[in-house]
């Protein structure tokens, strides 16, 4: 779901910069606001399990691969604003360390496996919160709602970007890139993501059998 | 339980090669010249993003192994978060 450079018009580009510009400044002074001696290294180990957890690269036939995010876990277990942010941050690294993502594509990026990914799976983990698999369910939901926004970014840039019937931009249209990456994304990267949620969440929220004195 | 963070990152670190099993990409994120054999020619501008130049592109080291450098990769990946998350921190409490 990293979408590289060139595959978006400059319009999208802009567009997509002019909407996560605020949506950084106000979840960064929410991160900020959040950081102290007790969540800094809780929120940067998991930030940084975020980045690992995107390496492992799980192959589906049809030639492609895909990977979890972690961006539900995170908000589960610190706030939407301040997971969109630290996944932000992966995706900046990433695109800037290891050109895994656009640079032009980074503001886009981060919407959808940041903000868009860390509030849904949020939300639903708010909603069903009683109930012992609600992180599994946010964690499918995070991920599928990422892939959505992603396929619809994508799949309008033949309609509105083409010169002579060529596009000039990521060529297929929503027709493809619908069923192609929320498909994948609902049956099998959302499924990894909803375990790797569940397990994470589980275990990081656990008791240790030994109470570590306060 | 805050070792409980440093053990499951230290496991899936520790793990990272597994994600080397595939060498499929992700769908969308192409070679430019899958779009020739695919459809004939390289849109514009997919053809004129210029690889973009990285210290460590696709995760690997150069001059290493795939293996050792996709270890090298993740640990650089994790060390920078972290120091970025220090920094901030610092920033705040002097704030």
């Amino acid at each position: 779901m990293h979408i590289p450079d060139g595959y978006l018009s400059p319009t999208t580009v802009a567009v997509s910069y002019a909407a996560a510009l605020p949506l950084w400044v106000y979840g960064f002074r929410r991160l900020k606001a959040t950081l102290d001696e007790e969540t800094l290294p809780k929120l940067g180990a998991v930030t940084a399990l975020s980045f690992v957890v995107m390496m492992f690269n799980i192959p589906i036939p049809g030639g492609t691969s895909g990977h979890a995010v972690g961006a539900a876990l995170i908000a589960i277990l610190f706030g939407p604003w301040v997971a969109a942010v630290a996944v932000s941050l992966v995706l900046l690294i990433q695109a800037v360390v290891f050109a895994d993502g656009g640079i032009s594509a980074f503001a886009l990026n981060s919407l959808a496996m940041g903000y868009l990914g860390a509030f849904v799976g949020y939300g639903v983990f708010r909603a069903l919160r009683r109930y012992r698999w609600a992180p599994f369910v946010a964690g499918w939901s995070s991920l599928v709602a990422s892939s959505v926004l992603i396929a619809v970014v994508l799949g309008i840039q033949p309609i509105f970007w083409s010169a002579g019937g060529k596009p000039l931009y990521f060529p297929f249209g929503l027709e493809i890139t619908i069923p192609a990456l929320v498909g994948e994304h609902m049956l099998i990267f959302g499924v990894v993501e909803g375990i790797f949620t569940y397990a994470a969440y589980r275990f990081l929220t656990a008791k240790d059998r030994v109470e570590e004195p306060a | 339980m805050k070792r409980r963070y440093w053990i499951l990152l230290g496991l899936l670190t520790a793990l990272v090669p597994l994600g080397l099993l595939t060498d499929a990409p992700a769908w969308g994120e192409w070679d430019p010249e899958h779009y020739r054999k695919v459809l004939g020619f390289i849109p514009e501008g997919i053809a004129r993003a210029s690889e973009a130049k990285a210290p460590l592109p696709d995760y690997t080291v150069p001059g290493l192994g795939e293996i050792s450098g996709y270890y090298l990769s993740a640990l650089a990946g994790v060390l920078l978060l972290l120091g970025i998350y220090y920094l901030i921190y610092r920033m705040v409490r002097r704030g």
